[in-house]
Parts: C-alpha cells; sequence; structure tokens
C-alpha cells in the first residue's frame, strides 16, 4: 500500500514539474513576444517623430531618385555612408569593393563602408529596429504600413516605373516607392549557345512542340545531355518546375493565386500547347523518347553546374538566379543564354519576373547622407552593371543588360484575393500535390512514369484531377471555372 | 479526542515505517528514480501520447484542428502507399537474414585464432561508425553509372552495356539500397556474436575436439547453442529495423522511384503534405506491427531452441516462488 502511494506521489510530482514547466514556457513566451514588439515599434517612431522636419525639408529641396544626374549633382559632397547587405560571398571576392572604387572615381568625396551580413534576414529586421544601422541596407521582411518610419521613400511608385522595374514592390498607401532591386529574377529555361549552334538551331523555340524538336536536334547533332533533369535533387524538380505554373502557361496573371483553387479541371489537355498540361507534357516527353540524362537517378546539382559551362548540357530548367552559378563553373561563361519558357498564348510568350533584395535607405540618416546614399543607389542601379554581372533580370531601364527576352510579356502573378490567402496551402495539403510547396515526387513520379512506361501522361493528369477535385470538396472550396 | 490519538498513531506508524530500514530503501530508490523517470515521461511518454492524440485529428503543424474519430486508421489501410511500402521491407528483412549469417560466420571464424584477426575486425567493424548520411553521399556515387561499382565490376571482366542501372531500375534499386544498410551494419552483428562467442568456455573445444567433432559440428552443438540469447537478440533488432527502415532510401534516392519505404512515406505526409494526424496514425500502426512480429519471433525462437524453453520453465517457476513469497510476507504483516 505504503510502496503504491509513494509511487503515486512520485508520479503526481512528475507530472506537475512537467505541467508547470509547458505550462511556464508558454507564458514566457507569451509575454515576451508583445514586449519586443513594442520596443521595435516604439524605438523607430520615436525617431520619425523627431526627424519628421528634417525629412520635409528634404522632400522639398527634391531629394527624389529621378532628380539626381549622374555626375554632375552633389559632386563636391564630402560624407561617409555605409551599406550593409546580404552578399557575404561578394563581399570577400572584392567584387563590392571594386564597385565602391569606381563609384569614387566620380564621386570621390563619398567614403562608402561595406559589411556583408550572414543570416541577413534576422539580423537586418533586429538592426533596423535600432535605427542605427547605417544608411544603406537590402530591405527585409517590413509591413507596409512600416515602410515610412524606416525609410526614405525615393519618389512616387509612378514617376519611379520610369526609371526601374519592379517599382512597386516596397510601396505604401499614398503610393511612395522605398526599393529598387538589385537585380530582377525571372523564370525561363537555361541553355548553352554553343550546344544550340552546333545542334543547328537558330531560333529559340517558342512552343513545347518546337522544343521537343530542339532537344531531338541536340541529341542527333550534339554529345550534349538535350535536357539535364536534375531529378536527384528532388527541389529541382518542384521548385523549378512547378515555379512556371500560372502566369507563363496560361497567359493570365490571376490564375495561379486566385483561379487554380477554383478550377475544376486545371490539368486538362487545352490542345494549343498551353496550360499545366503542357507544362508537365514538355517534361514527360522529353524523357519518353530519351532526350534526358542516362541515369536521372544519379544526378549531380554541383557537377550540373560545370557540365552545362562545358557544353555537355543543353538546357536545363532553372529560375535566372542560377545563371550566375552558371557562368562562374567553368571557363564559357559567354555560351550560358537564357531563354523564355518555350509556351505561347495566342501569340505571345510570358514569363514571370521579380527584384530580388531591394535597396532601402535610412529615414534617420542626415540630410548629407540621405542625399550621398541616394547617389550611391542610383548609380549602383544605372552604372554599375552589377545586376547584369550576377545574371539578373534587368533593374533600372536604361542600363545595359545583356538579359535579352524579346517579344516577351514580363508578368507578375497577382496574390490571393482577401479571405483566400490560406486556400491554396489547403488544396496543397489535402491534395498531397504541393505545388510550389516541396511537392517534389510528384514531378519525380512523371520521370519515372515516362521512364519506365508505366503510365501514360493522361493517366497521371487525370488522377491529379481527381486529387485535386476531391480536395477541393474536403476543403469546401467553391468549383468557379 | 479519540481521533486525535488515532491520527497521532496512524502518523507515528508512518513516521516509523519512514525511518526503518524497508521505508528508506523505498525513498533511496525514489530519489534515484526520480531524474530518469522524469526524463523518460517528459520525452518519450508525453510526446508519444500527443502523438496518440493527434491520430484522431485532421490537423496541421499550425491552425485549427478538427476530431475525426477513426478515419486516419481507416485511411492508412486503404492507401496505397501507406501499405504498399511496407511491402519494401520484405527487401530489408530478406537483406538482415544475409547480413545476419555473414556476420556469424564471420565472427565464428574471427573467434578462432586468425592472422590479422583484429586488423579484420577492426575493418568490417568500420562502417558501423560512419554517419548514416555520408554513407548516403558514398553509395550515391558508388552506384552512379559508369562510377566505382561500374568501375570495379569491369575490372571483373563485365561489359559495362551489361550491367544494369543500380538506382534507377527498378527491379533491383531496392536490393541496391539494401546492400548499403548490409555493409553499414554487419560489422556490428559481428562484434557482438564475437563478444558472446568470447564467453564460450574453450574447454568445451577441446573436448570436442578430443571427441572427433569437426569446426562445423563444433558450430552447431557448441556456439550456437551457447550464444541463442544474442543471436534472437539480434534478428529482433535487425527485423525491427528493417520495418523502420529510413537513412539509405531517404538520403540516396530520397525516396523517389519506387524506393519509398513505411518511414520515408510518413516523413513526406507528416513534413512535406503537413497531414499530421494521418502521419501519427501511420506511427501507431507502424507500432503495433512492430510488437505483433516480435512476440510472433519470440515465438518462433521458443519453437526453435527447445532449450530455450525448458530456461523460460525454469524463469516461471522462479517467479511463482517470489510472488508466493512476497504474499506470505504480506499475509504476515
Amino acid at each position: 500500500m505504503k510502496l503504491r502511494k509513494v509511487l503515486a506521489l512520485t508520479l503526481a510530482a512528475a507530472m506537475t514539474f512537467s505541467l508547470v514547466g509547458c505550462g511556464g514556457s508558454s507564458d514566457e513566451a507569451a509575454t515576451e513576444a508583445p514586449a519586443t514588439e513594442e520596443t521595435a515599434e516604439e524605438a523607430p517612431a520615436d525617431d520619425a517623430a523627431e526627424e519628421a522636419p528634417a525629412e520635409g525639408t528634404a522632400e522639398e529641396g527634391g531629394l527624389t531618385y529621378g532628380s539626381i544626374k549622374l555626375g554632375e549633382d552633389y559632386t563636391d559632397l564630402t560624407t561617409t555612408i555605409k551599406f550593409i547587405h546580404h552578399k557575404t560571398d561578394r563581399e570577400e571576392d572584392g567584387t563590392i569593393a571594386d564597385l565602391v572604387s569606381r563609384f569614387n572615381e566620380v564621386y570621390p568625396n563619398i567614403t562608402v563602408e561595406t559589411e556583408g551580413v550572414t543570416d541577413y534576414q534576422e539580423d537586418a529586421l533586429l538592426r533596423l529596429s535600432t535605427g542605427d544601422w547605417g544608411d544603406i541596407m537590402f530591405i527585409p521582411a517590413v509591413d507596409a504600413a512600416d515602410l515610412s518610419t524606416y525609410f526614405v521613400p525615393y519618389g512616387t511608385v509612378e514617376d519611379m516605373s520610369q526609371y526601374v522595374n519592379f517599382a512597386d514592390q516596397w510601396k505604401d498607401a499614398e503610393g511612395n516607392c522605398y526599393g529598387i532591386g538589385y537585380m530582377g529574377n525571372a523564370q525561363g529555361i537555361l541553355y548553352n549557345k554553343k550546344v544550340f549552334a552546333d545542334a543547328g538551331i537558330t531560333e529559340l523555340p517558342k512552343t513545347p512542340d518546337e522544343f521537343i524538336a530542339a532537344l531531338q536536334a541536340i541529341k542527333d547533332n550534339t554529345d550534349a545531355i538535350p535536357l539535364y533533369t536534375n531529378y536527384a535533387a528532388g527541389w529541382t524538380m518542384g521548385g523549378q518546375w512547378d515555379a512556371l505554373l500560372g502566369a507563363i502557361t496560361t497567359g493570365d496573371e490571376t490564375w495561379l493565386n486566385q483561379k487554380f483553387v477554383h478550377t475544376a479541371e486545371p490539368f486538362k489537355d487545352n490542345g494549343d500547347g498551353t496550360g499545366a498540361y503542357a507544362l508537365y507534357k514538355i517534361l514527360y516527353d522529353a524523357v519518353a523518347n530519351g532526350l534526358i540524362e542516362e541515369d536521372y537517378t544519379t544526378t549531380d546539382w554541383e557537377g550540373c553546374k560545370a557540365m552545362i559551362n562545358n557544353g555537355e548540357i543543353g538546357t536545363m530548367v532553372l529560375g535566372s538566379w542560377a545563371i550566375a552559378q552558371m557562368k562562374a563553373a567553368g571557363d564559357n561563361p559567354d555560351d550560358i543564354g537564357y531563354m523564355p519558357f518555350p509556351i505561347t498564348v495566342n501569340g505571345q510568350q510570358y514569363t514571370t519576373a521579380g527584384p530580388d533584395y531591394c535597396y532601402g535607405i535610412n529615414v534617420n540618416s542626415s540630410d548629407d547622407n540621405k542625399a550621398a546614399a541616394m547617389v550611391f543607389v542610383k548609380w549602383m542601379v544605372e552604372e554599375s552593371g552589377w545586376c547584369d554581372f550576377e545574371g539578373g533580370y534587368p533593374i533600372s531601364k536604361t542600363a545595359e543588360t545583356s538579359f535579352v527576352f524579346d517579344g516577351v510579356n514580363v508578368v507578375t502573378n497577382l496574390t490571393s484575393l482577401p479571405g483566400e490567402e490560406d486556400f491554396m496551402n489547403e488544396m496543397n495539403a489535402e491534395s498531397e500535390l504541393s505545388f510550389n510547396a516541396g511537392g517534389d515526387a510528384k514531378v519525380q513520379a512523371i520521370v519515372e512514369a515516362a521512364a519506365t512506361g508505366s503510365e501514360s501522361y493522361d493517366d497521371i493528369m487525370a488522377d491529379w484531377t481527381a486529387k485535386w477535385n476531391d480536395a477541393q470538396e474536403a476543403c469546401g472550396i467553391e468549383v468557379l471555372y | 479526542m479519540a481521533t486525535v490519538t488515532q491520527a497521532a498513531k496512524r502518523k507515528r506508524t508512518f513516521g516509523e515505517w519512514a525511518s526503518s530500514r524497508d521505508g528508506q530503501k523505498i525513498f533511496v530508490m525514489a530519489a534515484f528514480m526520480i531524474i530518469p523517470l522524469l526524463l523518460l515521461f517528459t520525452f518519450t511518454y508525453l510526446p508519444f501520447a500527443e502523438m496518440f492524440g493527434f491520430s484522431f485529428y485532421k490537423m496541421k503543424y499550425i491552425g485549427a484542428r478538427k476530431f475525426i474519430g477513426l478515419d486516419n486508421y481507416v485511411k492508412v489501410f486503404e492507401r496505397k502507399d501507406c501499405f504498399g511500402a511496407l511491402k519494401l521491407s520484405l527487401y530489408y528483412m530478406g537483406g538482415s537474414i544475409v547480413q545476419l549469417a555473414l556476420s556469424l560466420y564471420l565472427a565464428t571464424v574471427l573467434s578462432f585464432k586468425v592472422k590479422g584477426g583484429s586488423i579484420f575486425k577492426g575493418f568490417m567493424f568500420f562502417p558501423y561508425l560512419i554517419n548514416g548520411i555520408a554513407i548516403g553521399f558514398i553509395f550515391k556515387f558508388f552506384y552512379t553509372r559508369g562510377f566505382v561499382f561500374d568501375t570495379v565490376l569491369q575490372w571483373c571482366g563485365f561489359e559495362l552495356e551489361n550491367l544494369p542501372y543500380w538506382l534507377k531500375d527498378q527491379s533491383i534499386n531496392n536490393i541496391s539500397l539494401v546492400g548499403t544498410s548490409v555493409w553499414r551494419y554487419f560489422g556490428q552483428n559481428m562484434v557482438l556474436f564475437i563478444g558472446a562467442i568470447m564467453s564460450v568456455d574453450s574447454e568445451l573445444y577441446e573436448a570436442a575436439m578430443l571427441d572427433g567433432a569437426n569446426r562445423f559440428q563444433q558450430f552447431k552443438y557448441i556456439i550456437m547453442p551457447s550464444i541463442k540469447t544474442i543471436i534472437t537478440l539480434n534478428v529482433i533488432l535487425s527485423i525491427t529495423g528493417s520495418l523502420s527502415a529510413f537513412e539509405p532510401p531517404y538520403v540516396i534516392t530520397s525516396g523517389a522511384n519506387g524506393t519509398g519505404t513505411y518511414f520515408v512515406v510518413m516523413h513526406e505526409i507528416a513534413h512535406t503534405q503537413q497531414k499530421v494526424g494521418l502521419a501519427s496514425a501511420m506511427a501507431i500502426v507502424l507500432l503495433l506491427i512492430i510488437m505483433t512480429v516480435t512476440v510472433l519471433q519470440k515465438l518462433f525462437f521458443k519453437y526453435v531452441f527447445k532449450n530455450a524453453e525448458d530456461e523460460d520453465l525454469n524463469a516461471t517457476a522462479k517467479r511463482d516462488k517470489k510472488l508466493a513469497k512476497m504474499a506470505q510476507r504480506k499475509a504476515g504483516r
């Protein structure tokens, strides 16, 4: 009896302890979170209040991105500005120092200090909340409503759109532009120009059929692998192919985030080489016709960079961010090309593009520093050629670029309708197709089915449609299209 | 008045009991046990109970959850991929039998005097010390077309055209993966076996030799019966392990191309699809399967090793005696 009592006591004690432990930690977290939020909000708010008049004069003085004439204005300005950024690799290899020294040829009196920050997203937010972090930073995740408490506007989005692409990335309710990208990212296909030339392809393919024909030509006329799938890496399958859904395949900016979840048959054959059906069919056909690497299960992501550089690979489906890596991986950087995805909707090709990190200027800096910072940002965007060096989609509308996307409509997939933000996530989870959410397995399955002939493409699409419809029913999402 | 004295009396008896030898023993035991028990409870039983609870809900990691009763369990049995994945375990079970036979053979050979025995033991145990993820990467390159394995086979006179794609060909890719797991674990099994064989009295061998028994007979009649507990243990661990194979398919093929074992499927459902309830139900079902298989194995070995049964009978007899004694003591008080 007594033994049992003691045991019961011990158990009870153990349970209480563990309960106290759980309760305590959650309480702490709960009380702490608002506290930090408060301080974060308060500090800059106070600063902003103090700086308000200064800001006003700056605006009266007409400090806008558009009004600055590079090489003419502010050449006698002497000050020191600080620029924090996430490109630690470029800080280490001297690219940034090189850019700054070229800037100083034009503006010898503006000293620019730079700092590459690892773990940027988190670190930048912390520094931002202190208000005293320097003069220029790449804007981390900030709510649109808070932009004006931290950053200086470059001008209205309308004005800015004359000079740069994606001026509306960081805009407040009044329509001011607070951030300018350092480079843009676009979706398309990476290819080796020399392989294309050797295969006798003179014009870039614009439709799925032309693309498969081009791959066939590469197989027939060269030793290169026509399409390297990067099957084994996983993310290169789901992550890269799903990213092409939306405006690129349908020409409709609202399709991906607004219509997709409400569509009864999103994977049906449109018959004209458009839509999600045509997108994944390119992969299936390429595999079924033996236009990919011999053994897809042992592909090597690091190795593929040098292979496409050396002309051992014809094409790869990757975002434009990959261009710089492929160029750096070997001796033939000039052979690397980038083309729009070969789907044409009503005679028009589309690509989706958006900015990478954007330059933001500290609202708490002195007037001189604000001016110097804006001069530096304008020079970086228009004169430095950094964006082009990284192989990015152009930001400046006037700067030279090697990124040629002739006759392609550059669009952005619109965000979901208010109140429907979670629909895509719910559908992804319920249907287990996980578009743009780590659904690598389903794209890998296409490769497997095509290679082994175990399932026809139409069967796969029918299966996806069935899963999609079941999920719509389970999530209670209305079918509208 | 009476109640007070009674209470005082009861208190005193508890105090007496606490200061007595029996009481002290219990206190010391409790004091030593409380920390490990607390840890065990917080990090094993509590999360397990939570997971058991999750299995009745339709839920993600964040957001609202909905009670759906046994629906998740029904789904586990309805879905093709869940139990289809268990079929792959047969490959791993087959592999574990090969692995045990190999390690038992090598252990027997190495437990006698062999030239360079320690070096061989070291080499064969080495793979077990390598991290599972690293092994995955090693074998990814090992099986790549025209890389290590193909090159070695070409030295032996095979033509590259006649060799299969080790990871692409769905009829053998699971065997390739099982091979890596055999390579990794047979050394560990071998060392366990050697340890057990070492404890066999060497006089027995001498006596057997005098009687004219050869090596195989020595193995069959002396070594096998002496190490049957270790053999049973290793078999149970290997079979359980093969039901929950995860590392080779996850790292080498990421579970694609028909190599997704039960664990890999479960991981995919829990983390990519975020169906936490369903994955929890899968975990519970797997636990039940493993328990059943373990019990079946125990029964099997009871049948195979008749002596073991005898021993068990002895054990139950002893237990009965002990229980009787305890009951007596209690009655005596």
